[in-house]
C-alpha cells in the first residue's frame, strides 16, 4: 500500500486529475454493463407484467397497465401462495427440529460412523437430482405419499436437512467449548448443557439457518413438479405451468413475487451473511 | 477447522435419548433421498424383470447425442462464466467497488426457474432482447434470430445464473492472495487484468478448479432452466430426457440409465466434497 500511495504523490497533478478521470469513465461504463447484463433479463419480467397489449414488432408495450396484477393479487394465485407457505413453515420447523441435535452431536461427540453420516448429507448436493426425486416418485406412490402435502414436505426435507444440518454443525462448532465445559465440571449431563448453554448461544445461527431453509422451500421446484403433481401445485409450479401455456404476464408477475423473500433476505442479511450461507443461494 | 479439543462422551440413556434426537434427521435422508439413490442404480440393471445392460444399450442408441449436447452446453457455459467472472473478480480484488459486487450477487437469489422464465421472454424471437435492437435496424423484423431454443442461449441462461457462485468462490480466493505480491507486479507497471492473469489466477488455481468442478456439475445436472426455456427440437439436455422417460413414456429402466449416466459425469462434484470433508 505504502509504496503505491507514494508513487501516487510523486506524479504530476494533472496526470492524477486524468487518471480519476478514466477511472470515473472506467467505473460508470462497469456498471452499465453490469446493470444491463443482469438487470436486462430481469428487467423483461416487470415489462411483461405490466404489458396488457405488446404486438410484434415494437420495442415497448402498446398498452401498459397493472390489470394482471390485480388479477393475480385477487385470483387463483392465492391457493399456491398459501400452500406453498403452509408447506414451507412445516419444511421450516421440521428441518430444524431435526438437524439442531444432529448438528451438535456431529459438532461435539465421537461416535462410529460420525464420517459416513456427514458424507449421506452431501450426497443430495453433490449428485444431480431430478433422478433420483424421479425414483423417490415412484417409491412415494406406493405409499400414497405422491400427490399430498405430506410427500411435498418429505421431498422439500431433503434438501433442506442437508443444510440445516451443515450449518448447525458449523455453528456449533464455532461455539467456544469452555461454557459448556465448566457447566459439565459442575455436574451439569450433556442434555443439560446442550440445552442451557449451547443451544442459547446458537439462536442467531438457528434463525439464519430457519430463514434460509424457509426460503429454499418456497422456491423449490424440481421435487414439488415431480412429487406434487397434479394436486399439489406452489408457486413455482404454477408460474411454470403460466409460462408453458404462454400466458407470459401471469408467469411474469407471479415470477416477481417469488423473487420478493429472496430479495428481502439478500438486502437485509448481506452484511451479516457469511459466505458459505450466500453460496447456499446458488442451490435455490 | 474448528479445535478437536471440545469432544464430549456419554452413556447409557443419555446416549438413547440422542440417538433418538438424531434418528428422525436420516431416516427422512435414508426414506427420501438414500433408497431412492440406490433404488434408481439398481433399476438401470434391471429391464423386464431380468437384469441386463439393456437399458444403458438403449441409452446409447437413443441419447448418445444428447450426452454430448449436455457436456458441450455444460462447458460453454462455464466458459461464459470464467471468461467473465475471472476478470471482472480479479478487477473487483485489485480495485473495489461495491456496486458491480452487488451486482454479481444478485443471481444467487433469483430461483432457477424465475432464470428460466426470464432469459426466455428476454431471448425469445419476439422477446425483449429483440425489441431493444429492433430500433437499431440491424434485425429483419419478419425473421428475428430466436436466442432462447438455442444452445447458446441455454448456455447464457445457465451462465448468468451460476455467476454469482462462481463469483463468490473466485471472490474469496482472490482475496486470500497477501497483497504484497500485487504491490511486487504493480511496482513493476502491471495492470489490474496483467495482475489478474500473472499473480491471482496462478495463485488461486486450485480454488478455481474447484469451482470450475461444481459450477459445471451443477449445469450439466441442471433441470429448471431448460425446461422453461424449452427447445423444438434437436438434441436435449440430459434432465429433460430423464423427465419425459420417466413421466411420459413411463420407461423407468430407461431413465434410470440416464440418471445413472448423469452421476456419473458429475461425480467429480461429489469427488470434491469427499476430499473438503476428510481434508
Amino acid at each position: 500500500m505504502s509504496a503505491n500511495s507514494r508513487a501516487e504523490r510523486t506524479r504530476p497533478a494533472q496526470g492524477a486529475r486524468r487518471a480519476s478521470l478514466a477511472a470515473l469513465t472506467g467505473k460508470a461504463v462497469a456498471l452499465a454493463v453490469g446493470l444491463f447484463v443482469i438487470a436486462g433479463p430481469l428487467s423483461s419480467l416487470i415489462i411483461w407484467s405490466v404489458a396488457e397489449r405488446w404486438n410484434w414488432p415494437s420495442s415497448l408495450p402498446q398498452v401498459v397497465g397493472l390489470r394482471y396484477w390485480s388479477r393475480m393479487l385477487t385470483g387463483d394465485f392465492l391457493v399456491p401462495l398459501q400452500r406453498g407457505v403452509l408447506i414451507a413453515v412445516i419444511v421450516t420447523v421440521l428441518a430444524l427440529l431435526f438437524a439442531v441435535p444432529l448438528g451438535y452431536a456431529l459438532a461435539r461427540l465421537r461416535f462410529p460412523g460420525r464420517v459416513i453420516v456427514l458424507l449421506a448429507f452431501l450426497l443430495p448436493q453433490a449428485f444431480p437430482q431430478l433422478p433420483v426425486f424421479a425414483s423417490a416418485t415412484r417409491e412415494f406412490y406406493r405409499f400414497g405419499l405422491a400427490g399430498t402435502i405430506p410427500g411435498v414436505v418429505l421431498i422439500h426435507l431433503v434438501g433442506a436437512l442437508v443444510f440445516a444440518v451443515w450449518t448447525m454443525t458449523a455453528v456449533f462448532r464455532s461455539i467456544p467449548g469452555q461454557l459448556e465445559e465448566a457447566a459439565m465440571n459442575l455436574g451439569a449431563s450433556l442434555t443439560r448443557t446442550f440445552v442451557g448453554i449451547s443451544l442459547p448461544l446458537a439462536v442467531p445461527g438457528v434463525v439464519a439457518s430457519a430463514l434460509l431453509v424457509f426460503l429454499y422451500s418456497l422456491d423449490e421446484f424440481t421435487g414439488t413438479l415431480l412429487i406434487g403433481a397434479p394436486f399439489i401445485t406452489t408457486l413455482p409450479v404454477y408460474m411454470y405451468t403460466a409460462s408453458i401455456g404462454y400466458e407470459l404476464q401471469i408467469a411474469s408477475v407471479t415470477a416477481l413475487v417469488l423473487m420478493v423473500p429472496g430479495a428481502i433476505l439478500l438486502l437485509l442479511l448481506e452484511r451479516v451473511l457469511k459466505a458459505e450461507y450466500l453460496a447456499f443461494f446458488g442451490q435455490l | 477447522m474448528a479445535t478437536r479439543s471440545e469432544i464430549y462422551s456419554i452413556r447409557g440413556g443419555e446416549r438413547l435419548l440422542w440417538v433418538l434426537l438424531c434418528a428422525p434427521a436420516l431416516g427422512v435422508l435414508a426414506f427420501a433421498f438414500l433408497w431412492p439413490f440406490a433404488s434408481s442404480v439398481g433399476t438401470s440393471f434391471v429391464r423386464e424383470g431380468t437384469v441386463s445392460l439393456q437399458n444403458y444399450a438403449l441409452v446409447y442408441r437413443l441419447y448418445r447425442q444428447d450426452v454430448a449436447f449436455t457436456l458441450g452446453v455444460a462447458a460453454a457455459g462455464l466458459l461464459l462464466t470464467l471468461l467473465v467472472g475471472i476478470p471482472v473478480c480479479g478487477l473487483l480484488r485489485i480495485r473495489a467497488f461495491a456496486p458491480v459486487e452487488f451486482l454479481l450477487k444478485v443471481p444467487l437469489f433469483v430461483p432457477f426457474v424465475v432464470v428460466g422464465h426470464a432469459m426466455r421472454i428476454f431471448l425469445a424471437p419476439h422477446g425483449t432482447l429483440n425489441g431493444l435492437l429492433l430500433p437499431l435496424g440491424i434485425l429483419d423484423p419478419d425473421q428475428p434470430p430466436s436466442l432462447a431454443a438455442s444452445w447458446l442461449g441455454l448456455a447464457l441462461a445457465l451462465a448468468w445464473k451460476h455467476l454469482a457462485l462462481a463469483a463468490l468462490l473466485f471472490l474469496g480466493a482472490f482475496r486470500a492472495v497477501d497483497e504484497t505480491y500485487l504491490e511486487a507486479s504493480r511496482n513493476f507497471g502491471a495492470g489490474a487484468l496483467r495482475q489478474t492473469r500473472d499473480i491471482l489466477v496462478p495463485m488461486a488455481a486450485p480454488s478455481i478448479a474447484v469451482a470450475c468442478i461444481l459450477v459445471f456439475a451443477s449445469m450439466l445436472a441442471s433441470f429448471s432452466i431448460p425446461l422453461m426455456m424449452g427447445r423444438g427440437s434437436g438434441p436435449q439436455m440430459l434432465m429433460i430426457d430423464v423427465y419425459y422417460r420417466f413421466g411420459q413414456h413411463g420407461d423407468y429402466g430407461t431413465a434410470s440409465a440416464l440418471g445413472v449416466v448423469a452421476y456419473l459425469l458429475a461425480s467429480g462434484a461429489a469427488l470434491v466434497y469427499v476430499r473438503q470433508l476428510t481434508r
